[in-house]
């Protein structure tokens, strides 16, 4: 279980390092300093784009697609819980039942939220015809992972196949469409800066 | 690889900044977008999701930046650019994009979509493909600004004619249109045409403000272009007059894209050489009234007002309430769109589109949601303040019957001025208004 054990940890190193190459390139690039004078704030602009611009009923796309949102929300909650279980795993059996019971099926969850996305992305005629294969490949990917996965905690028989398969997950995650998870941070930091300094957001709550 | 192409790639390089990456690399193509645009909304089509347009562009710099898809472009669609893939991109961001920024707001994850199509405006401007007319205005506001005497002396006799309207409408026989006025406060930015520089006059010279008219007009077609260096020059013009006239403000007319670009671009173009403080005449506005600088009649309109949020005003500019104070400060009947403010929907006259008759028919046809939102609010007029915006919003009047009068907030504010004379123009609705009106002067 040692080799799949140091395979995985092989994998997320090389994940964590492509993100950081990808997150240096990033950096690297100039950024445009914003000399213009403050109508709102910035700050308040991030704080407003990571909290209250993020919840279901703050746009009205995922007021008009709430049950899609959600279950982005729910698959991405499963894929960060996926990554914290990854990384407790070799202590799995020093976790009180409840709580192994609790990560299975919260795994168990996420996959099923993932495989409805991956089925959505073929099924629904927009979708569709935005994807190109890297998305379908990827939402399969992570759904597969975070099923074995919380089949690896209620069965040790799948240790090894979870081991492997997460150090393709991990090793995948710069090169492919994962990567949008370092991108969100910085995406959503430049909507906040941009609409916080003009007033736009946070902006009093009135009648839309 | 066609010296065309090449010149594009090392456009798209250059302007390949940290949100612009950042933009590229986010989107999880998760569609959510799609009902924020209203070209989809139009016509709900995968073309016209603004992520499937943006996919075109990230398709070209996935070639370029991204090792997988070097080794494999099938897999992440990446595509190598070739001139038909610019004429593409051209089309694109020229005719199924106003740079709303409606798509951005409305994205989980904040993608700038709109940041993708200026860096293929951008793109194409500098590799030559741009839509002529664009070019074309930018470089004659260009070499306005070069020689102005060349139209200076004209321009000062149409003034002169507007004086003598100005003091008719005011009834004050001091009335001025100051001109190059050596330390006035205010340097005024009038748009083309006596409709953006007679009712500000009549507010100007009613509220007894120290101002000037510039010269020249605010427009700046190098701005939809997303070609800083034209856009630089033509407003250079302007921040040259201010310095040359020790003015401590510049004020912008009703006119989205030039309020966004002095407010927010010009001051990161000349910085250091830049120290006015730019507003918005609504701004101003705004300030006369609640300073009692001019009076008001909140009766003198009485029929329903509507008003649409200019993309560039509002949801890019922050300019959100003002105009709302002051027009419910002189309408009586003041009816919201829905959505309105950071929500409200494109009417698809932006990003420079209204000057280009060869999408004026998709032009029409995507701004078929707003003429339904003014439709439901059952409003007589609507105020635009943003002359791209009123243009289209004419244009929309016609083809979907809207039977609706489109006006700058200014017009009702002089209007409800209750000055011994309308406007120009104007003169049918000081009859409309009858009686009423005439009980109120009492």
């Amino acid at each position: 279980m040692v080799f799949f054990q140091l395979l995985a940890l092989a994998g997320f190193l090389a994940g964590l390092y492509g993100i950081y190459i990808r997150y240096a390139q990033t950096k690297a690039r100039a950024f445009p300093a914003d000399k213009s004078p403050l109508k709102g704030n910035p700050s308040h602009g991030i704080a407003y784009a990571f909290t209250k611009g993020m919840m279901p009923w703050a746009k009205e796309s995922t007021r008009l697609h709430m049950i899609a949102y959600l279950r982005g929300i729910g698959f991405h909650i499963g894929i960060f819980t996926a990554i914290g279980a990854l990384i407790i795993s070799p202590f799995w059996t020093l976790l009180p039942s409840l709580l192994s019971l609790t990560l299975g099926w919260a795994l168990t969850l996420g996959a099923i939220l993932g495989a409805a996305g991956g089925l959505m992305r073929i099924v629904e005629h927009n979708l569709r015809g935005l994807s190109i294969p890297d998305d379908h490949f990827a939402v399969w990917l992570v759904t597969v992972w975070m099923a074995v996965s919380a089949a690896a905690v209620w069965d040790e028989a799948w240790m090894a196949a979870y081991y492997i398969l997460s150090a393709i997950t991990m090793a995948y995650v710069p090169l492919g469409k994962i990567r949008h998870c370092l991108y969100f941070f910085f995406s959503r930091v430049f909507f906040g800066k941009f609409f916080g300094r003009r007033a736009v957001y946070p902006h009093p709550d009135v009648a839309k | 690889m066609t010296e065309t192409i090449e010149l594009a790639l090392k456009t798209l390089e250059a302007q390949l900044n940290q949100p612009l990456e950042t933009a590229l690399e986010a989107c999880a193509r998760c569609g959510l977008c799609a009902e924020s645009c209203h070209y989809y909304r139009a016509e709900p089509k995968v073309k016209h999701i603004p992520a499937f347009r943006a996919e075109r562009l990230r398709s070209v710099y996935r070639y370029e930046h991204d090792f997988l898809s070097r080794l494999f472009p099938v897999w992440t669609g990446a595509k190598k650019l070739d001139e038909p893939t610019l004429a593409s991109l051209t089309e694109i961001a020229f005719s199924q994009c106003t740079l709303c920024r409606r798509c951005t707001v409305n994205c989980p994850l904040g993608v700038d979509t709109p940041l993708m199509m200026r860096a293929i405006r951008a793109v194409t401007t500098a590799s030559g493909t741009a839509p002529e007319i664009l070019v074309m205005l930018a470089d004659a506001a260009i070499e306005k600004g070069k020689d102005p005497s060349f139209f200076k002396d004209m321009f000062l006799e149409q003034i002169a004619e507007m004086e003598e309207q100005l003091r008719d409408i005011t009834g004050d026989p001091t009335a001025t249109i100051p001109v190059e006025k050596q330390g006035a406060k205010i340097l005024y930015v009038p748009l083309a045409g006596a409709h953006t520089i007679l009712p500000p006059a009549a507010v100007f010279n009613v509220a007894k403000e120290d101002w000037t008219l510039s010269i020249f007009e605010a427009a700046n077609y190098g701005v939809f272009l997303a070609d800083v260096n034209r856009a630089k020059q033509v407003a250079k013009r302007i921040v040259d007059e201010a310095n040359r006239l020790g003015v401590k403000e510049i004020v912008i007319a009703e006119c989205g894209h030039a309020y966004a670009s002095y407010r927010w671009d010009v001051p990161n173009w000349f910085a250091g050489q830049f120290d006015f403080k730019v507003r918005s005449l609504i701004e101003v506005l705004a300030d006369y009234i609640r300073d009692g600088k001019i009076k008001v009649d909140p009766t003198a309109i009485p029929e329903g007002v509507t008003y649409h949020d200019s993309c560039n005003l509002a949801r890019n500019g922050g300019l959100i309430e003002e105009p709302r104070y002051v027009l419910k400060n002189v309408v009586r009947d003041f009816r919201e769109m829905t959505p309105n403010r950071d929500q409200a929907i494109c009417c698809g006259g932006g990003g420079g589109l209204v000057a280009l008759a060869e999408y004026a028919e998709r032009r029409i046809a995507a701004g078929k949601p707003k003429a339904e939102q003014i439709k439901q609010t059952g409003a007589r007029i609507v105020v635009a303040a943003c002359e791209n915006c009123r243009l289209q919003i004419g244009d929309l009047n016609e083809r979907y019957k809207l039977n609706v009068q489109i006006t700058a907030i200014t017009d009702l504010v002089v209007r409800a001025m209750r000055l011994p004379k309308p406007l120009p123009g104007h003169e049918a609705e000081r009859l409309f208004e009858g009686e009423e009106a005439a009980v109120v002067r009492e």
